[in-house]
């Protein structure tokens, strides 16, 4: 079993929202994993389904899509993603990748204490999978 | 429209094979290199192929830092920048520049964010913070390894100003566009100027008569040649793009309808806002003449003959109780949603000092009345708003205080002998939360703001529109009077609920954006949008479903006679929805490329 802080986990935030929510986590000085990589996008709308399922296929083990939500600026990139996210998750069942390794959510430029919940709860899932591997 | 798009490398651009990546670490004066190993992260980050010197600073942003990265680009061949130190949002701009001066393309380099992403969060764990570091400077080397020179998009400017709403906001935008010089069309639907302050007497804090305030700027408006104002004038299209709009309304005139058109580089938004309408039965209202809200209150405390005690409406009024927050910080489950399912869950800011305004303005009129004044949070936020709360307190207004549980009730009963008829029953805090009944003659409700009703407008225009239906601006502290769409500024309550002061301080915020958008006569904006490589493309369309920006891009032929997709850069917003559906990767988002992206992943894994 590794240590939850080696489980690779990608964050994708946009530049309006969850990037600047990211920063005032920093500036606030609380601390996750070390394991989070944060890429910044204007929207993960642009992503692919298959953008998705090639990170895992890498070894990405987990993927937190943080958008702006309601605060997108972007007409319907909110509606398209999360229809795309649906379809990801169709894919990741055909080709046997749990669920719970990738999440949609929606984190503002304040939501410091969301951040982090949303970061505990993928290493909590990562956690399970694996200690789940580990005893089939 | 003249235009410069990026695309294809200009003359001199280094091929892929020549690329020479200069990384730069900052220490932060102690706030990176405390936590994160520099030397370690410019020593394995130097062994990239592509790397050609790797360095770490005390302060990359002071002007010697920027003279390492300067050097190394005039003297040692790099033609590429990767800085990891603080957020980009501080220091990006910083380093672009400083490429520019060494005559590099300012679009060839990568901010990597080792601070607020990387040293304030991994304090205690050093080892795995440097690792991380590594990781992020290896995938922005990969970004920008990847990057092509950009060329800001640039499009002519027409130096004139539509404004939509000759309310205080509108009208302040309106002139102050004009003395700096552009020509503005100022659209009003009503048959006058002025706006919500139309309805008001005086204004909080200093009592400052409303009246004399309109007139003041409509005269302003009116005696400056470079505005012309069109009352009663409904917007009916909006066309074109930053720079360039075309926008049409329709006015009202004795002969009929009149259809116009004006070419204008930016809009301003000055829409403004409706009140919240009780339904009927909410705390009484609807049910009696003794329940008013306060706009109504206003109205009627115009009229009231002078004396010790009021009259509204034939009835002498001896207690008045005002109840906050009607139709704002509402609930989910306890208040009853609007037509569109949601609740008003924001607070309308104004209303607290306005109701309490209005308490004096009643207190001074008829000084035998008696006030009770029954709230959740009193938010007299302004300057001299919390002396009005103050003096209330003085003057002998009785405060309740309820919790969001126990939201007051108002029950109406027939007039009793000359005594007050109705009760409002409050749980009040203010005495350990005993149950209190308050006999009232007249109840007056401090009602919110709602936007005005703009759909149409929203339609036309593809406006974002927040959860609160609010017009929502690009960032609330960084771009607060901008929306998404480029060359369109917001002003006033169209954005929210203010005040007077604030909706002109925001109506000249908006002027001046707008001002500097069109003084050079030539935009320049950020080339992050999409781009079509057109060898690449194979003709299906499928992006043009996913692009919501009308005109953004359209179907055209190539040079070679295909069928092509293309991008109208003004036009484009940049989100990329268009890049997710493209298979063979012809169309992409100039400076954020899926290829990108994809090696920037294989980088991220690769420890």
């Amino acid at each position: 079993m590794r240590d939850p802080d080696q489980y690779k986990i990608l964050i994708l935030t946009t530049n309006v929202s969850s990037y600047p929510g990211a920063n005032t986590v920093g500036q606030a000085r609380l601390q996750y994993s070390p394991g989070t990589s944060i890429l910044r996008v204007p929207d993960p709308v642009m992503f692919p389904e298959e953008f998705y399922l090639n990170a895992f296929r890498k070894g990405v083990d987990g993927i937190i899509v943080m958008s702006s939500g309601s605060d997108c600026p972007y007409e319907g990139a909110y509606r398209r993603l999360s229809a795309r996210i649906q379809r990801v998750y169709r894919r990741m069942k055909e080709e046997g990748i749990d669920k719970s390794r990738l999440k949609l959510t929606t984190i503002c430029t304040v939501c410091k204490t969301a951040f982090l919940k949303e970061i505990a709860e993928m290493q909590e899932n990562l956690r399970k999978l694996e200690e789940a591997a580990a005893q089939a | 429209m003249s235009e410069t798009t990026s695309g294809s490398p200009s003359p001199g651009t280094p091929s892929r094979e020549e690329i020479r990546v200069g990384v730069y670490v900052c220490h932060c004066g102690g706030n990176i290199s405390d936590v994160v190993d520099v030397a370690k992260v410019v020593e394995e980050v130097g062994r990239h192929p592509s790397v050609e010197v790797s360095k770490h600073f005390p302060f990359l942003c002071s002007d010697p830092g920027q003279q390492l990265i300067l050097e190394d680009i005039r003297r040692n061949g790099v033609n590429r920048v990767v800085v990891s130190a603080c957020s980009p949002f501080l220091h990006e701009t910083t380093f672009r520049k400083a490429l520019q001066r060494a005559g590099l393309n300012p679009y060839l380099y990568e901010h990597v964010n080792v601070r607020e992403q990387v040293s304030w969060v991994h304090k205690a764990k050093r080892e795995s913070a440097t690792e991380k570091a590594i990781r992020l400077t290896l995938a922005g080397v990969e970004k920008v390894a990847r990057q092509d020179p950009l060329e800001a998009i640039r499009v002519q400017a027409e130096p004139h100003v539509v404004v939509i709403g000759a309310g205080i906001a509108g009208m302040r935008a309106a002139v102050s566009a004009a003395r700096r010089g552009l020509r503005v069309t100022l659209i009003e639907k009503s048959d006058r100027t002025g706006g919500r302050l139309n309805e008001l007497a005086t204004l909080y804090p200093d009592n400052e008569s409303a009246r004399a305030v309109v007139d003041d700027l409509t005269q302003m408006v009116v005696g400056d040649g470079n505005i012309d104002l069109c009352l009663n004038s409904r917007l009916t299209m909006v066309d074109g793009y930053v720079g360039s709009f075309t926008v049409g309304f329709e006015t009202r005139g004795p002969e009929g309808p009149i259809l116009r058109q004006v070419r204008a580089g930016a809009i301003i938004l000055a829409t403004g806002f409706r009140h919240y309408e009780p339904f009927e039965g909410e705390l009484g209202y609807g049910q009696s003449p003794d329940v008013m809200t306060l706009p109504e209150f206003n109205r009627a405390l115009e009229s009231t003959p002078p004396g010790d005690l009021p009259t509204f409406g034939g009835r002498r009024v001896r207690h008045v109780a005002f109840v906050h927050c009607v139709g704002s910080r509402q609930i989910e489950g306890v208040h009853r949603p609007q037509p569109d399912g949601r609740v008003n869950d924001y607070c309308s800011r104004v209303c607290c000092t306005a109701a309490l305004h209005s308490i004096h303005r009643l207190m001074d009129k008829h000084p035998g009345v008696r006030v009770f004044d029954v709230y959740r949070d009193i938010r007299t936020y302004g300057r001299g708003h919390e002396d009005l709360y103050e003096k209330a307190s003085k003057r002998g207004v009785l405060f309740f205080r309820h919790t969001e549980e126990n939201q007051p009730t108002v029950e109406l009963q027939a007039s009793q002998n000359g005594h007050p008829p109705h009760r409002i029953r409050v749980r009040d805090v203010l005495t350990w939360n005993e149950e209190v009944e308050i006999p009232v003659d007249l109840v007056v409700l401090a009602t919110g703001m709602m936007p005005s009703d703009i759909g149409g407008i929203v339609q036309t225009m593809k406006l974002p529109v927040g959860s609160d239906r609010f017009l929502q601006e690009v960032h609330p502290k960084l771009r607060p009077v901008e929306v998404a769409n480029n060359g369109v500024f917001l002003a006033g309550t169209c954005q929210g609920p203010m005040d007077a002061v604030e909706a002109v301080a925001a109506g000249e915020a908006a002027a001046v954006k707008a001002s500097i958008l069109l003084s050079k006569g030539v935009i320049e904006m950020d080339p992050f949008v999409a781009r079509v490589r057109e060898e690449r493309c194979d003709g299906c369309a499928l992006c043009l479903n996913e692009c919501e920006y009308r005109g953004a891009l359209a179907m055209a032929e190539s040079a070679d006679g295909r069928k092509v997709a293309r991008v109208n850069p003004a036009l484009c917003a940049g989100c990329g929805a268009c890049a997710a559906v493209c298979e063979p990767r012809a169309i992409e988002v100039a400076g954020w490329s899926l290829d990108q992206f994809d090696a920037m992943v294989d980088a991220l894994v690769s420890r």
